[in-house]
């Protein structure tokens, strides 16, 4: 039996049993985890799996969190509804933020949308009237309906449900017509339009999923925090995004799921070394690309049989782990 | 004269950030890594600076020579360290290795030199009043910027233009196999280009520290500056760089005089979006898109 078939299962019960046994704290960092698997998996379809370089990935979170804050107060529209719309706000302005990436590549893609995330926030802060500016809003509690639980337990399950959601669909997205398609252009733009793939029509694909999976991890965010504000969402977000994916494991479900748990409890821990904790953060995220090249997921990899995802690209290079020697037809057409 | 003092403030606002983008621009076309912790070493020469000055009580020539010095060190070190293993990365990777760089320069210099919010003033070292010329003011720290920043500059054009050390950074920047092939040590190439991008770094922040306070998070607007000056001039062009950091230092000195002081925080990302989209190569860059 495939050991994927045995831990899944197995962590989902013990993430059940978790907000009933554990402090408030804990339940509290756990969600904050469920979070970022949604923000980290929408990173890795776009930069793992499409090849795209982009840094708006903070403020496509910003954007799905005021969206889903503002909705309410403006239009006086219910959490419920508002999480969904603020996910597809974000997706259309994720489509208008691609836009360059259909002329630009690599670093000039990263600078454009570096320059747009900045400005996003911005405006945040100099547009009080309608963003109440630096202040931040605070967002009143959805109601729950019928939940016997309390908020932060009835949060938590919401947040959990999502997650499972997200990974599953990134599971067959990634597996799909559409996955495929983000694959050959990331490892070969040229290729990919010989095979009559459209890089255009998948890029700007790809830039809308993963706005609207952090469109949705924003609207989640602002509940779980009651509260949302311009600071959440700056570059230091970004860098915390981009680590996820990247010591996790670029192009790998179970890596972002990785990245995102370490990512959250990093700074959680490091919280105890006071005045060090930003050189020990540094020093760890240099140390894992140094060091572990593939990502927490190439470590997996190695050790468990059969936890290997067929899309997943070892970065090139004698540095890295040897390519594994058989290659599946579709990963590379 | 509100123009000529916002022409003045510009110019050597944007001296600053060609030196920034001039330091960034070595590095990367050496070694086409964009060093994210570039601000920080900004950061750092400025209190390097300060250590030597103010705490060490060095004449102001002195601490300045040293803090370039130890700078130059830094720069490679840094490359030794953080960035020789990593020299077949993917850019994402290097861009995610150099973020985490600048966290580590950051904290070290909270560390050393005080905690979050703490500024601290470094003392002129001008101290009299500034000149009139035919009716019109000149701030003494700004002659010195601009014309320290425009010194720098000569040196480093002769540098690259006479010196045999600058003539193989060229050659290895140009093509790093045919420069291995006629017998150029590229490693040690890219440990002296480390070593003069981050002293490029380190000038600016010892130029800027006197009309400034020193805080650990300095370094982070001066690099989004240098980014913007660096394409708008041409990403990859030094004489874009710049011609790039004077524009930028003049549009944000004009942006805040006449629109109002919001709007500078704006202006280089303004910069950034415009020249990206409208024209991607820059003002002197040739090649339209970089292939990674």
């Amino acid at each position: 039996m495939p050991p994927r078939r045995v831990v899944l299962p197995l962590l989902l019960a013990v993430l059940v049993v978790c907000p009933f046994v554990l402090n408030p704290y804990l339940v509290f960092v756990i969600s904050v985890v469920f979070i970022y698997t949604i923000l980290a998996l929408g990173l890795n379809l776009l930069l793992g799996f499409a090849g795209q370089f982009a840094f708006a990935n903070a403020a496509f979170f910003g954007i799905g969190a005021y969206a889903t804050a503002l909705l309410k107060i403006h239009l006086g529209v219910s959490f419920w509804l508002g999480l969904p719309l603020g996910g597809l706000i974000t997706a259309a302005i994720g489509v208008v933020v691609g836009l360059p990436a259909l002329r630009l590549s690599g670093l000039y893609l990263a600078m454009a949308t570096l320059a747009f995330a900045q400005l996003f926030q911005w405006l945040l802060i100099h547009w009080p009237s309608f963003t109440f500016g630096a202040g931040g809003i605070k967002v009143s509690h959805p109601g729950f309906g019928p939940s016997p639980f309390g908020y932060e337990t009835n949060v938590y399950f919401l947040c959990l449900g999502v997650a499972v959601l997200a990974v599953f669909a990134t599971w067959n997205i990634v597996r799909s017509r559409v996955g495929r398609a983000f694959v050959a252009i990331r490892d070969s733009e040229v290729a990919a339009q010989a095979l009559g793939i459209d890089p255009a029509r998948y890029k700007t694909v790809a830039f809308a999923l993963s706005a609207f999976y952090a469109g949705i991890a924003g609207g989640l965010h602002s509940v779980l925090l009651n509260y949302v504000a311009p600071e959440g969402y700056s570059l230091f977000q970004m860098v915390i995004h981009f680590a996820m994916v990247v010591v996790g494991g670029l192009g790998s479900v179970t890596g972002s799921v990785l990245g995102a748990a370490l990512m959250t409890a990093l700074p959680e821990v490091l919280r105890t070394f006071k005045s060090a904790q930003e050189i020990a953060f540094g020093a760890i995220l240099m140390l894992c690309i140094i060091f572990l090249p593939d990502g927490l997921y190439g470590v997996i990899r190695r050790r468990l049989a059969g936890w290997r995802e067929t899309l997943h690209r070892a970065p090139a290079g004698p540095a890295s782990a040897p390519a594994p020697a058989v290659v599946t037809p579709d990963a590379h057409p | 004269m509100f123009f000529f003092h916002l022409l003045t403030s510009g110019l050597s606002n944007g001296g600053l950030y060609a030196l920034v983008a001039l330091g960034l621009i070595t590095i990367y076309r050496a070694t086409l890594v964009v060093n994210f912790a570039h601000g920080e070493v900004f950061m750092l020469g400025a209190f390097f600076g300060y250590m030597f000055h103010v705490t060490l009580a060095l004449p102001y020539p002195a601490s300045l020579a040293l803090a370039v010095a130890s700078s130059l060190l830094l720069g490679m070190a840094t490359e030794r360290i953080a960035y020789r293993p990593l020299v077949r990365a993917s850019t994402v990777s290097l861009v995610l290795a150099s973020v985490g760089f600048s966290f580590v320069l950051k904290g070290f210099a909270r560390v050393t030199w005080g905690g979050k919010g703490d500024y601290i003033p470094f003392p002129p070292i001008f101290s009299f009043p500034p000149l009139q010329v035919a009716g019109l003011i000149i701030v003494p720290q700004n002659l010195v910027i601009l014309g320290g920043a425009l010194a720098f500059m000569a040196v480093l054009w002769a540098f690259f233009r006479y010196t045999k050390l600058g003539k193989m950074m060229r050659a290895t920047a140009e093509n790093q196999r045919a420069a291995a092939l006629v017998g150029i040590r590229i490693e040690r190439v890219f440990a002296v280009t480390w070593g003069i991008g981050t002293c490029l770094g380190a000038v600016a922040g010892l130029l800027m520290a006197p009309v400034t306070l020193l805080y650990p998070d300095m370094g982070a607007t001066l690099l989004i500056q240098a980014f913007a000056s660096a394409i708008l001039g041409g990403f990859g062009s030094m004489p874009g760089a710049i011609l790039g950091g004077f524009i930028v230092g003049l549009v944000e000195s004009f942006v805040g005089g006449y629109l109002g002081s919001q709007y500078i925080t704006a202006a280089p990302f303004v910069i950034i979006l415009a020249v990206l989209v409208v024209r991607p190569a820059g003002l002197l860059g040739t090649r339209a898109v970089v292939k990674v």
